[in-house]
């Protein structure tokens, strides 16, 4: 278990990211898996991938190490990690493992750990797994009473029926759009001719191959929709999405090409979803204030919380929320799944076309603008907290007029706009996120707060 | 026992679940993957619950180190090696446990040439897992595993091509077998069809959960004896858990001895396919030894242990030989004790010669095997086999593992046990009393210098 020293392993409560050649070994997704067969004491579990190469290597290990813990193992294949959220309550299932690098670029991979109702795995649950993970305290069921493995695809039809139901489809059909997706060749390429067919549209696709390594980086976000940005007009598209590997954060083109921020996906659904069921949003302490916006349009509460898919449906449970999501392009309704999915998302988005006729490029323009700036400053990720505690004692003489909260790292929050600093979860290096009415000012803003920690660094 | 993980040079076993993990079994597949290089690798199992566990476990660890799995599935040990030369490959893992009993499972490291890893060879791997550094590939070089179609096809068709098909298609032998739900349960019902044999089966459910004693030792195949004499077969086999060990039941049902699986064997290649010198290891019966030197050819015994066995064969040019315990070798076929080839080779002995399995028997010299084990301390072993030496140096006497001692017609053998403080005696004579006078001779002259107390 040697951790290297650029790319070394990330923990949290909800899974374990690594990098192949270095600290994703087959001995961590075995011991990892085994954690989490001895946390579900053997029961059943799905499985789910991305179709990055190192997630085939991946794959067999965590069955391995699942069977290991007498877990009755279902393993659906390739498949988008929404797609294998939805579907554990339906195979009732203790829970299941998603194996996909999601946003992160090649070399990258994950385990992420999903409870019995689909979404991530609680905090609380997540330290007990990895609790029994550093212990290496695993369930030993005896020779005989190793875990079965069979292997399903009888997963994706029941999934498309729900997401059919779940939209206006007719509406879809009727405005007859053309749409090009993105699929980062990840895990959403083989399904979406039938995901396209069932709503309606006509599908262009790019990046749509299981060639097992990514076409692009597959973070969805502008610097990485150029492809899709230079087919649309070919095609005459009405609207262009980029997605992920796991095909859960999608970020949107418009019809003239204009890439836009990932950061409009969220306040875009929301403002559709709450247009006709109004209820509380959940969202992150460093998501555009167009959020914040967006809720108080339509008279809605709005919670926040630490930056990461788990605490969003935590929130989401707790509040009974009605949609939540965060700037990274991560949309969910818990409506139909505790999952923050893709398909659904760009779903909702052509929903909203279909009803609301006119082009998305206007829809985009209407939306309350806000200009946003994301810096990184490298950091090892000892020094990271360390180095945040010493920004916060600069905070009060740089920003006296900024209220301060340290629910997730530093937020301030200004009239204008406010500035999020925080160590990441995936990478050694702190992200600064600062956004403002004015691009001056959040460059500005983000400028200093860079130059303060490369002094203390 | 729950706590023994036995590493050594024939590779790596344990209680499943206990000592043999997941971890350690895909530790060790990274470490052969460094051991023979960027490649491809065949993987292979038996029948055991475990197996596909521990195959996914060393898919994971190929793949981490740049080698692609090619898999053969559910595959007798002597298909897993032969595929490594007709597939090209760098090596081989068989998960198996070959005769132990089913909690137990183990990882069998096969090189280049098909053969498993000689002594010097398995100590350069075991090197290379104790150091823990394997290095990893990066992620464009992760190979994606593979299926073998049809994995017992070029192998079948080997041994088929090596005995006259035609000859014992005729004689539309009733064959029973007795797979032990190991590989044998997939695979031997479509080889013997092949042969023409009608063929009934005991023990054919691939489980792994065996409903017998694994090693084909006589006390263990009553099922197959009675299958024999109710269905009234020619011949019954009795394979164990991988398929590289075969025993034989005459048309009577009267398990006849492991050794003579050997001895018939010998018998038919000398006589029918290629002379030569012929090898089998130190505690292999004497009656092998007997139909070899009857045929002119010389006879050269080896340490225990399969590859000793198969070093020497390819060393000398040896067109037959094996192991007492079943497992017959004949390299044209593949450099590795295989039941195939054990069961083709009978069925044409059978068929050319036009006689029964008890007759056949009849024509092979009888010998009895006499055995006993004496407590030792482990300071006293070096002066006790000195003294079996002295007392015996004027026969002939062979020093390869412990003291063996041959006379005109039997053998006497002392050595020290591997597992236990004892001094293990063995002796093979034509008869029961001289077999028992030879222990009772040693015994003597050991004891007094030999006990527990001090």
């Amino acid at each position: 278990m040697r951790a290297t020293d650029m790319n070394p392993l990330r923990l949290s409560s909800f899974g374990i990211r690594g990098f192949a050649g270095e600290s994703l070994t087959p001995e961590v997704a075995i011991d990892f898996a085994s954690a989490f067969g001895t946390f579900v004491d053997g029961g059943r579990v799905l499985i789910g991938r991305d179709t990055r190469l190192s997630s085939d290597m991946v794959h067999a290990g965590v069955i391995s190490g699942l069977q290991a813990t007498g877990c009755e193992v279902l393993d659906l294949g390739i498949c988008p990690t929404p797609m294998l959220q939805f579907s554990v309550s339906r195979y009732q299932a203790s829970g299941a493992i998603a194996i996909s690098g999601g946003h992160m670029r090649m070399g990258w991979n994950a385990i992420t750990l999903i409870s019995a109702n689909g979404a991530f795995l609680d905090p609380l649950s997540g330290e007990a797994v990895l609790d029994v993970f550093h212990a290496r305290d695993f369930r030993k069921p005896g020779w005989n009473r190793i875990g079965s493995v069979t292997a399903t695809d009888d997963f994706s039809e029941p999934y498309l029926n729900a997401l059919e139901s779940h939209l206006d489809t007719a509406s879809i059909q009727h405005a007859g759009l053309t749409v090009v997706i993105d699929a980062a060749n990840g895990a959403g390429c083989r399904f979406l001719p039938r995901f396209a067919k069932r709503l309606g549209f006509r599908l262009v696709a790019i990046n749509a191959e299981e060639a097992g390594f990514m076409a692009r980086d597959p973070e969805p976000r502008p610097r990485n929709a150029r492809q899709a940005a230079s087919i649309i007009p070919i095609v005459k598209a009405d609207i262009g999405f980029v997605t992920c590997s796991d095909f859960s954060r999608v970020s949107l083109v418009s019809e003239d090409g204009e890439t836009a921020s990932e950061e409009y996906t969220f306040p875009l659904v929301a403002d559709h979803v709450l247009r006709r069921t109004p209820g509380v949003v959940v969202s992150n302490c460093c998501t555009t204030r167009m959020v914040d916006d967006i809720a108080a349009i339509h008279q809605c509460r709005l919670v926040k919380t630490p930056v990461g898919q788990a605490y969003i449906m935590a929130a989401l449970a707790d509040e009974n929320g009605m949609i939540g999501g965060e700037g990274n392009g991560g949309v969910s309704v818990p409506r139909f799944s505790r999952a923050v999915d893709g398909l659904l998302t760009i779903g909702l988005i052509l929903e909203s076309m279909a009803k609301h006729p006119g082009k998305i490029s206007t829809r985009l323009h209407e939306l309350p603008r806000y200009h946003i700036v994301k810096r990184q400053v490298y950091s090892e990720p000892r020094h990271c907290y360390r180095i945040l505690e010493l920004i916060q004692q600069h905070v009060a003489s740089w920003a006296p007029d900024a209220h301060l909260d340290l629910t997730d790292g530093l937020r301030m929050d200004w009239k204008d706009g406010w500035l999020h600093v925080r160590a990441s979860q995936t990478e050694p290096m702190i992200r600064i996120i600062s956004e403002a009415r004015q691009r001056d000012q959040a460059e500005s803003r983000a400028m200093d707060m860079v130059r303060m920690l490369e002094h203390e660094l | 026992m729950k706590d023994f993980l036995k590493v050594s040079i024939s590779g790596v076993r344990g209680v499943v679940g206990e000592t043999l993990t997941p971890q350690i079994v895909a530790s060790f597949a990274r470490a052969f993957g460094v051991f023979v290089g960027r490649g491809s690798v065949v993987v292979g199992r038996d029948t055991r619950p475990s197996g596909d566990m521990l195959e996914r476990a060393v898919v994971a660890g190929l793949q981490s180190v740049g080698c692609q799995p090619l898999l053969a599935d559910i595959a007798p040990t002597p298909t897993i090696g032969f595929l490594v030369q007709t597939l090209g490959a760098r090596g081989a893992i068989a998960i198996t446990a070959s005769h132990n009993p089913a909690p137990w499972n183990a990882l069998k490291f096969i090189g280049r040439n098909g053969c498993f890893l000689g002594r010097q060879r398995a100590n350069e791997l075991l090197d290379i897992y104790h150091h823990g550094q394997f290095a990893m590939v990066p992620e464009d070089s992760i190979p994606r595993a593979e299926d073998i179609p049809d994995p017992t096809g070029a192998h079948f068709s080997k041994v088929l091509n090596y005995v006259d098909v035609e000859a014992i298609r005729k004689r539309h032998f009733r064959v029973a077998v007795d797979a032990c739900n190991g590989v044998g349960a997939l695979h031997s019902r479509r080889f013997l069809e092949q042969l023409g044999c009608t063929v009934v089966m005991c023990h054919d459910m691939p489980t792994g959960v065996f409903e017998r004693e694994a090693e084909p030792l006589p006390e263990n195949l009553g099922t197959l004896m009675s299958l024999v004499t109710h269905q009234r077969c020619d011949v019954g086999f009795a394979q164990d858990p991988d398929g590289d060990r075969l025993a034989l039941v005459d048309e009577h049902g009267h398990a006849i001895g492991e050794d003579l699986t050997v001895a018939f064997a010998v018998q038919n290649v000398l006589d029918r396919h290629a002379k030569g010198p012929v090898v089998i290891h130190l505690s292999t019966s004497r009656c092998v030894q007997d139909v070899a030197e009857q045929r002119g050819c010389a006879v050269t015994r080896t340490r225990i242990g399969e590859i000793n066995v198969t070093e020497a064969m390819l060393a000398l040019g040896s067109p037959v030989g094996g192991e007492g315990n079943g497992g017959v070798i004949v390299p044209a076929i593949h450099p590795g004790r295989d039941s195939f080839t054990g069961m083709a080779l009978a069925l044409e002995l059978l068929a050319k010669e036009g006689k029964t399995v008890s007759q056949i028997r009849q024509g092979i010299p009888r010998y009895a095997l006499a055995k006993a084990k004496l407590p030792v301390r482990p300071e006293q072993v070096p002066d006790a086999l000195r003294l079996i030496r002295r007392t015996y140096e004027n026969g002939k006497i062979n020093l390869l593992d412990g003291i063996f001692v041959e006379f005109p017609d039997s053998w006497l053998h002392v050595r020290a046990s591997n597992t236990e403080p004892v001094i293990r005696l063995a002796a093979e004579a034509p008869t029961r009393e001289a077999a028992d006078r030879l222990i009772a001779e040693a015994r003597t002259l050991l004891t007094p210098h030999l006990g527990t107390s001090r």
